[in-house]
């Protein structure tokens, strides 16, 4: 690793700058994104909102109050996917290996595209200047040796908000071999990540403050205050030591979801409405990776953690709970469950983009296609448990709390 | 039991006794074995998964009657795998020897009483003509479904029409029937489902047999071809049983539409050989997509990250310009089935059910749901 090869493109206050984006009278003004009304909560707000010290994840009447001026709108989720999915093609212009993080993060490592592209430095730059010139939206990106320092050398390229307005960015920054463990040291210790309200305090009381005050502490001490697994993590961290590569986000190769019950459940009749709930949870899951999967899997585990598992193939890929429920249920009805089952769980694999769907006869006149894509907007906005499989709820009662 | 036979002879009877025989291996374990019964110079080879049963009698030099259940597979690939001419065969307490020149094997027994009893058939027979309805049942069994989640569409339903009999299949993406006229085998009003699985084996089985009897009984329904020996008669033959589906077949005549707007007409060897060439790019599930104009109709096929392919076909196309996508292994499934060099495609639009038939003969319809693509 002769010389940095790993990028971290961070777009600039995402949602907020996609608003403005496609309103232009917005630019320039303070914009708060979030949920409607008193009760929501700020999704994101841009620089200019942050003057105010709107941040996010702040109540929005809190938000209101710092700067009653905002113009405040409603988060249009299925629109930022839209346009991260315009960031991420673009990211692919320069290299395969992207891996996505959310809907406005990204790693990129370079290695390979320096021949071609010019070193990493170059590369950010030019990646930073199309992404306005083509989208229309700033980001700010680290360069570095690995993926930690990257990501910290994106947040110390960002624009900052002060009270006194707004201060423009590097945009990039970048962090050469030499100097890397400087620039991390330089780092207040709750920058790294896993550092957090339990950690934070021990780490204090060792007297550590800085990502260098951590580096002076021998292993021992670390693993005796913090627990051995976090205190290793930590040790080596503090001496950049970071191996995880780049992984690209492929395709999932499989979608599943089980639940451990409260008590064990007895005969099919208690567990069909688990099961459809699930495969229902699980289509959603599936509808909204944009797949569909043709290899159903049923996962049951007895009273005594007995386990098995069955599956089946179907000729078309399925991404819609009803038709996932009728397999599941049949998988089911394989299984004697006299023992009493302890856990269910249900996948799905064998995935296909869903972006063609073999239509079928019955779909002819508004049908299952129409009441899918209602239930998936009902439950955008409403939340998952705003429609429910009628045999989940003729229950006549709320789903379980998975155990923990 | 102890007979003599032609290696050949034996081969055919078992490859297809044991066609019927379960793959896995269930709760039975009997039912991996072909029962073999000899009663005079009568083999019945049986195999059997409790829905399907295939029966084959043949004629044979018998030495001493019995009955016996050997593995089914294993009897098989032995038989197979000597060399041509007399196959001796002895049955003793616990063990089959079969032998041929110097070629000697023991193959150990399955437990006989354990074997299911095979239903006893109606004598009420009706005699169909055998290639017709071989040429029907390869149209139409395509069409049904392998998805054991909807047991009632994994069947071909029959079903009397006034002047004959119908045979209707889907699995909900596709819709084969074909009418046999002057055909009379279910009374008017009457009607049955027929697991494919089972029309599938009677049609290749019947191969170039001259005529076929069914007898239906209430839960199962039995094929006869050739003179099959049951209970100590002679000669060579072949006895389907299959169990019935129980369930309402869906009301399949309100899918099909009363007229379509557009109409192509098209070679049906062109149409299959460009499928053919341009499913080659239509990979992980995405479709061919057919640009229906006044030119004829141009397929293509584009795989992410693959490629895609075009070709275009000279057809005779009226009505609206339009795009419309479909799985090609359902399409070429449809227009393989169609008898004639032409076959026509008629559409609505881009959602809605294709109809494919031949341009020369009305007894025979293949309707098609496309695929939406985005």
């Amino acid at each position: 690793m002769a010389t940095p090869s790993i990028l971290h493109v961070d777009m600039d206050a995402f949602f907020a700058a996609v608003e403005v984006r496609d309103d232009p009278s917005l630019a320039g003004k303070p914009v708060v994104v979030g949920g409607g009304g008193d009760r929501g909560v700020v999704a994101a707000a841009s620089y200019e909102a942050r003057i105010h010290g709107v941040r996010s994840a702040m109540p929005s009447f809190q938000a209101r109050r710092l700067c009653p001026g905002a113009v405040f709108v409603t988060a249009r989720h299925a629109r930022y996917r839209q346009v991260s999915d315009a960031v991420h093609r673009l990211l692919l212009g320069v290299t395969p290996l992207v891996e996505r993080l959310g809907l406005d993060e990204a790693f990129l490592d370079v290695a390979g595209a320096r021949r071609l592209l010019g070193d990493a430095p170059t590369i950010a730059t030019g990646l930073r200047r199309r992404l306005h010139d083509e989208l229309g939206l700033w980001c700010s990106v680290g360069v570095a040796p690995r993926k930690l320092t990257a990501k910290l050398a994106s947040e110390a390229a960002k624009p900052e908000a002060g009270p006194t307005g707004v201060a423009p960015g590097a945009g990039v920054v970048v962090v050469g071999l030499d100097d890397e463990l400087a620039f991390l040291h330089r780092h207040p210790v709750e920058a790294l990540a896993g550092v957090g309200p339990a950690t934070l305090p021990r780490l204090r009381r060792l007297g550590v403050r800085t990502v260098g005050d951590l580096a002076t502490l021998p292993r021992a001490t670390l693993e005796a205050a913090l627990g051995q697994a976090a205190g290793r993590r930590l040790y080596a961290l503090a001496r950049a030591q970071d191996d995880r590569p780049v992984v690209p986000a492929g395709r999932p190769k499989s979608v599943s979801h089980e639940e451990t019950f409260a008590g064990d459940r007895h005969g099919v009749e208690a567990l069909v409405p688990e099961a459809v709930r699930q495969a229902d949870a699980v289509a959603a899951r599936l509808r909204r990776a944009g797949v569909a999967g043709r290899t159903v899997h049923l996962k049951v585990r007895f009273g005594d953690f007995r386990t098995i598992t069955r599956s089946c193939t179907v000729t078309e890929p399925l991404d819609r709970g009803h038709e996932l429920a009728r397999v599941v249920r049949r998988l089911l009805a394989t299984v004697d469950v006299s023992a009493g089952v302890r856990l269910l769980g249900v996948g799905v694999s064998s995935l296909t983009d869903s972006g063609s769907a073999q239509l079928r006869l019955e779909d002819q006149g508004p049908g299952w296609a129409e009441v899918t894509t209602a239930v998936d907007a009902a439950r955008r906005r409403f939340g998952e448990s705003a429609v429910l499989p009628a045999t989940v709820v003729a229950r006549g009662r709320a789903p379980e709390r998975p155990r923990p | 039991m102890k007979f003599r036979c032609e290696r050949d002879v034996l081969v055919e009877a078992l490859g297809s006794a044991t066609r019927a025989v379960s793959t896995r291996g269930g709760a039975l374990p009997v039912l991996s074995g072909v029962k073999a019964e000899l009663k005079g110079d009568s083999l019945v080879l049986t195999g059997s998964d409790l829905d399907l049963t295939i029966q084959v009698s043949v004629t044979v030099a018998g030495e001493a009657d019995g009955v016996a259940v050997l593995p089914a597979r294993l009897a098989a690939d032995i038989v197979r795998a000597l060399e041509p001419g007399a196959v001796h065969v002895e049955v003793g307490e616990s063990e089959a020897r079969i032998a041929s020149g110097r070629s000697h094997f023991g193959v150990r027994l399955l437990p006989a009483d354990d074997f299911p009893r095979v239903a006893d058939a109606p004598a009420d027979e009706v005699t169909l003509d055998a290639g017709a309805l071989v040429e029907a049942l390869r149209q139409v069994v395509p069409a049904a479904s392998h998805d054991d989640a909807r047991p009632i569409l994994t069947g071909v339903y029959m079903t009397a029409e006034a002047d004959g009999l119908r045979l209707v299949a889907t699995d909900s993406y596709r819709l084969a029937v074909r009418d046999l006229s002057g055909v009379s085998v279910l009374a008017e009003g009457q009607s049955v489902l027929v697991p494919s699985r089972a029309l599938g084996e009677l049609a290749r089985l019947l191969g170039d047999a001259g005529e076929v009897s069914l007898r239906l009984g209430e839960r199962d329904a039995t094929f006869e071809a050739g003179e099959f020996a049951a209970g100590g008669g002679s000669g060579t033959g072949t006895r389907l049983t299959t169990r019935l589906i129980e369930g309402q077949f869906p009301n399949y005549r309100q899918l099909i539409p009363e007229s379509s707007a557009n109409r192509l007409t098209v070679g049906r060897e062109p149409l299959l050989d460009a499928l053919r060439r341009v499913k080659l790019l239509a990979r992980e599930a995405t479709p061919v997509r057919l640009s229906l104009g006044p030119d004829g109709v141009e397929l293509s096929a584009v795989t992410q990250d693959v490629g895609q392919a075009e070709e275009g076909i000279d057809a005779k196309y009226e009505g609206a310009e339009m795009v419309i996508a479909f799985n090609p292994e359902y399409l070429a499934d449809g227009v393989e089935a169609v008898e004639g060099d032409e076959v026509s495609l008629e559409t609505t639009d881009a959602l809605k059910p294709a109809v494919v038939r031949s341009v020369e003969r009305g007894d025979y319809l293949y309707l098609l749901m496309p695929v939406r693509v985005s």
